[in-house]
């Protein structure tokens, strides 16, 4: 629904384009303030049994190149509510990795980050796994660009209250990074299309893999509220950093989340 | 608040004092005043009588006036914008009805020489209110030849458009929904057609339009910022007549004729888009598919039983329809209707009675088969107004009344077939009632100073059945009540105080002052930074308390040159109590728990308005400048320091010229400048899963570029004497094409990711139109 109201402007556009020929979107050169650079801390422990990373940056001007300005030297602690408590190693600048451990649902999880001699802390709770059934391909169709769209099939659990995330890597290249949740169909046989706004359309032969995770509702607020900015829904709303469930003011998020993966070949 | 509560003290003493001194052996003139061709009636004729000194009255809202004077001899002038005056010897020795017919001035007057004032604007008291010649709305251009009431309005100072091509406005400071929209005085809920690129009030209906921006008189409530008082036209008592118009985007028709020659007409006019003819130029036949348009009707019937008795019914319904394909499927659109009576109970107290039905309602469709959904929302007020005008000697005009308005909201309610995967919900209703009385006196004190005050008091009920849920400050539900049909959950008392004065410093200039309070029970959900028609409003409830405005304004009027120029300024302050804003990451639709997403806040915005109006000849138009601050405050974002309000702007700059050329040639032009919109722009970045993210500095701290635009017209009038009157409209919107941003939007460079951009978005570039109208 998102993506029919942002293409309704678009409409006008078009009318437009159509009437006068004349283009309406082009690149600008914008004066923009510099903030201080902040930290930011994306962290993520899930149900399978591997190495979490996080990842420990900086905030760097609107118009520099982009590039991960890693953090080294903190110290990153994981607890969980049973009592576990394990240290992350320094892999490369701002990366940092754990030993192979699986998490379990239901447990809450902290994440305590040390960095120059700040500490920030975050707590998600890892929901129940919910696993997708199948995956299969819809073509929709918004003012003249026709797509094809993945679409997860799953059961929702019936009376709790779930949010997804989905990340879409289409011939390895990520393409999409969405949230659902199940406001509406609580319960119910859901497919959920996946409505990316990658770059590349999805061909026949393409493989599409589909990271389903379940995630907790602070997290999904945290990315519900980025798609929104991104004007990812109607008209944007008043752009503002989404609420990080780190303390201490620090940018970016802790997901404590189940997933599962699953690989398809469009035809 | 203190102040307001000293206001309202003043005000009781002067109104029980003003009435000490009584001339009994008065009579009263009273009558109708009429446009002779039409017989339509006229509002707001000046009346003048003039024996030894001059004093006066004017029509209301049905054109009926009504004045006290001692027995004697007095010369009448009549005088209204677009007519010939009438000057009239008139002798009070008795009670008197007098109904006045005014024949329509076709040639804007080349030379003003008059002997009667038009000083109206100097010697009342009411301030901070401006009215729109409908001629000025004929000959101003605008966007695809649609002419449109809203769009003429936002080329005044203080009120200013909420986005190219929006009808939407902002008035000093406030917000869209801030903004009472009556029409013949049932709330419009949603202005605007194609998401706000026209407004719902099909020009050839309207008679009368004035909007208050400050110094609100009595008889209005409900909304903190502005009154939009839109009245149609009742429809030709003479003779039939149609008129219309074919233009690029749309068409129009409306007729108007008597049922009973004299005492009974009607009126019905007609609009429909056809925008959607665009898309089927495409070969594509995923556009060529779609529908896009909006169609408009009004109607009228009057019918003037007696001398006393009048009768009016009128209605409005209008619609958009888009729909995507075979996927989606949107409309929504407004229904209003009025049932007036008016009454003379005596020849000084004129009686209206106003039955008044107002629904908006949109309805979504998704076709998908999987995920098929419908969702209906609504908003119905019925409304029942009781006014009364008494003309109680001649310098008291005492107005009072009261005001019961019934609301329902449905939120949302979505159906769904079996083999979706949506569930079927409804969001409850929401029941409230607004019971209103008001009083005020129009009090002409002396020769020099005039007074307007009075006092609304408003209470707002919210009721049963639902369950009711009490949040704290974080959101955090922290009790809910269940309560049964009928049984209140809420109640709100508020009492709205209102003065306005004017001292004449001479008989071209006068000083003006005003305080009012204004409060609303009914507030608009909209987080994004355009409107939808998918915007929804709550009601004050257990949660959400009324806002509450108080303004101070302060205006010098002064006309030149035989009033043929005509100036003023006037400087505000407003303070804003219980404003709202959302936490981030609000979803809005289909939302069960609103209230809690909300955040309270207050607001203050001050500004002067500066206005020039050259009002006759040959050439004529205005100037407005405004210059301004509005801030919010909240204490959760931006750890509670004042912020820019997204309708913050600094300057706005309009220019209006009118030029009658010859017979039939009238060309017009105006030039808008303001500065950008109070946006947030990022001030760095970071990434997260590999995709940038944009880190934001503080709220509203940054500026979208400076919007600036000269549009033109040019209407050739047919040759005079013909049946069949026709005219040709031509305009040209954004002259120099002159790329405003709509929007400014960041991303990553597509042919190097590792680099951002920002992105313009420009709706309009230059744009002509014609249009051609007929009228016989």
């Amino acid at each position: 629904m998102k993506k029919y109201t942002q293409n309704l402007r678009l409409i006008f556009c078009l009318i437009n384009s159509i009437v006068l020929l004349s283009s309406c979107e082009k690149v600008i050169d914008l004066e923009l303030k510099n903030a201080d650079p902040l930290i930011v801390i994306e962290g993520t422990v899930s149900n399978q049994s591997e190495n979490h990373f996080v990842r420990i940056s900086k905030t760097i001007p609107f118009h520099q190149s982009a590039s991960f300005k890693g953090v080294k030297g903190a110290q990153v602690t994981l607890k969980s509510s049973a009592g576990l408590s394990v240290s992350f190693t320094e892999v490369t600048e701002g990366i940092y990795r754990s030993p192979r451990l699986r998490g379990t649902p239901g447990l809450t999880y902290t994440l305590d980050v040390l960095v120059e001699g700040k500490t920030y802390s975050a707590k998600s709770t890892m929901p129940s796994p919910v696993i997708p059934d199948s995956i299969g391909f819809k073509t929709l169709s918004f003012f003249g660009n026709s797509n094809i769209y993945p679409t997860v099939y799953y059961n929702d659990p019936p009376k709790i209250q779930n949010q997804y995330r989905y990340i879409l890597r289409v011939n390895g290249k990520l393409q999409g990074d969405l949230v659902f949740e199940d406001r509406f169909n609580d319960g119910n046989t859901v497919s959920d299309v996946i409505i990316y706004d990658g770059d590349d359309d999805i061909k026949s032969g393409d493989i599409v893999d589909i990271e389903m995770q379940s995630i907790d509702r602070n997290v999904f607020k945290y990315f519900f509220a980025l798609s929104q900015i991104g004007g990812n829904g109607g008209p944007p709303v008043a752009p503002a950093n989404p609420e990080s469930n780190f303390s201490n003011r620090a940018l970016g998020i802790f997901n404590a989340c189940t997933k599962s993966t699953k690989s398809v070949v469009l035809k | 608040m203190p102040f307001s509560k000293n206001v309202l003290l003043f005000g009781f003493l002067l109104f029980f004092c003003s009435f000490s001194v009584n001339a009994q052996d008065n009579y009263t003139i009273n009558g109708l005043v009429k446009d002779s061709l039409s017989g339509e009636t006229l509002i707001g004729v000046t009346l003048k009588f003039t024996a030894t000194s001059q004093s006066g009255t004017s029509t209301n809202a049905y054109g009926f006036y009504s004045y006290k004077l001692i027995p004697g001899e007095y010369t009448l002038s009549v005088s209204y914008i677009g007519y010939r005056s009438i000057n009239r010897k008139v002798s009070i020795n008795s009670d008197l009805r007098l109904d006045l017919n005014m024949v329509p001035d076709n040639i804007l007057e080349e030379i003003v020489i008059s002997s009667e004032k038009r000083n109206d604007n100097i010697v009342n008291a009411q301030m901070g209110v401006a009215k729109i010649n409908l001629s000025e709305i004929r000959n101003v251009p605008v966007l695809f030849g649609e002419r449109d009431v809203l769009k003429t309005l936002q080329l005044l100072p203080g009120i200013k458009s909420a986005g190219e091509g929006n009808s939407g406005f902002y008035v000093r400071g406030g917000s869209t929904d801030q903004n009472l929209i009556l029409l013949d005085e049932a709330p419009v809920y949603n202005a605007s057609h194609l998401l706000g690129f026209f407004s719902t009030f099909n020009s050839d209906a309207i008679k009368d339009v004035s909007v208050f921006k400050g110094g609100m008189p009595a008889q209005y409530g409900g909304r903190l910022s502005s009154v939009l008082d839109i009245r149609m036209n009742d429809g030709n008592k003479k003779e039939f007549t149609a008129e219309g118009g074919i233009g690029l985007i749309s068409s129009r028709l409306k007729v108007e004729g008597p049922l009973i020659k004299d005492k009974s007409s009607f009126m019905i006019s007609g609009r429909r888009t056809y925008a959607d003819a665009f898309l089927a130029l495409s070969k594509d036949s995923s556009i060529n598919k779609n529908t896009l348009y909006f169609y408009d009707l009004n109607a009228k019937v009057n019918y003037q039983i007696d001398d006393k008795n009048t009768l009016y019914l009128s209605g409005y319904f209008g619609r958009d329809e888009l729909g995507l394909s075979e996927t989606f499927g949107f409309d929504w659109g407004n229904a209003t209707s009025t049932l007036r009576w008016n009454h003379l109970f005596s020849n000084r107290l004129f009686s209206n009675t106003s039955l008044i039905y107002s629904n908006y309602n949109y309805v979504i469709e998704n076709f998908l088969e999987e995920n098929n959904f419908r969702v209906n929302s609504s908003i119905r007020d019925m409304n029942l107004k009781q006014d009364f005008q008494l003309a109680l000697n001649n310098s008291h005009n005492i107005r009072f009344g009261l005001d019961l308005i019934h609301h329902t909201i449905a939120p949302g309610n979505i159906t769904a077939s079996a083999t979706s995967s949506v569930n079927e919900v409804t969001i409850e209703k929401r029941k409230g009632n607004e019971i209103a009385a008001y009083i005020s006196d129009e009090w002409e004190v002396n020769d020099k100073f005039n007074l307007v005050y009075g006092l609304r008091a408003s209470s707002f009920y919210l009721f049963g059945p639902g369950v009711f849920p009490t949040y704290d400050k974080n959101g955090i539900t922290t009790s809910s009540k269940a309560y049964t049909s009928g049984q209140l959950v809420k109640s709100y008392f508020n009492l709205e105080p209102r003065i306005s004065a004017s001292y004449q410093l001479n008989e071209f200039s006068s000083l003006k002052s005003s305080y009012t309070r204004n409060t609303q029970n009914l507030h608009l959900m909209s987080n994004s930074t355009a409107s939808s028609p998918t915007d929804l409003y709550i009601m004050s409830s257990n949660n959400v308390k009324p806002e509450i405005a108080d303004q101070i304004a302060l205006g010098y009027f002064r006309n030149f040159n035989n009033d043929n120029y005509e100036f003023s300024t006037e400087l505000y302050f407003k303070q804003m109590q219980n404003q709202i804003d959302y936490r981030s990451g609000t979803d809005l639709r289909g939302n069960t728990n609103v209230e809690s997403e909300l955040l309270f806040g207050g607001g203050r915005a001050f500004g002067i308005e500066l206005f020039l109006k050259k009002r006759f000849g040959k050439l004529n138009g205005w100037v407005g400048y405004t210059l301004s601050k509005t801030e919010r405050k909240f204490n959760d974002i931006d750890l509670g320091k004042w912020f820019n309000a997204k309708q913050d702007r600094t300057h706005d700059l309009s220019l209006v010229g009118i030029y009658k050329a010859t017979e039939r040639w009238t060309f017009s032009s105006t030039f808008v400048f303001n500065t950008g919109n109070a946006v947030t722009f990022p001030a760095g970045k970071y990434q997260l899963n590999n995709k940038t993210v944009y880190y934001y500095p503080e709220r509203n701290s940054d500026r979208m570029p400076n919007y600036h635009r000269l549009d033109l017209s040019a209407t050739l009038e047919g040759k005079p004497g013909r049946k069949l009157q026709s005219s040709w409209s031509f305009g040209i919107y954004n002259l120099y094409n002159r790329k405003n941003a709509y929007s400014i939007d960041f991303r990553d460079d597509l042919d190097n990711p590792t680099r951002t951009q920002a992105v313009r978005t420009t709706l309009f570039g230059i744009i002509p139109s014609i249009t051609w109208n007929f009228k016989f």
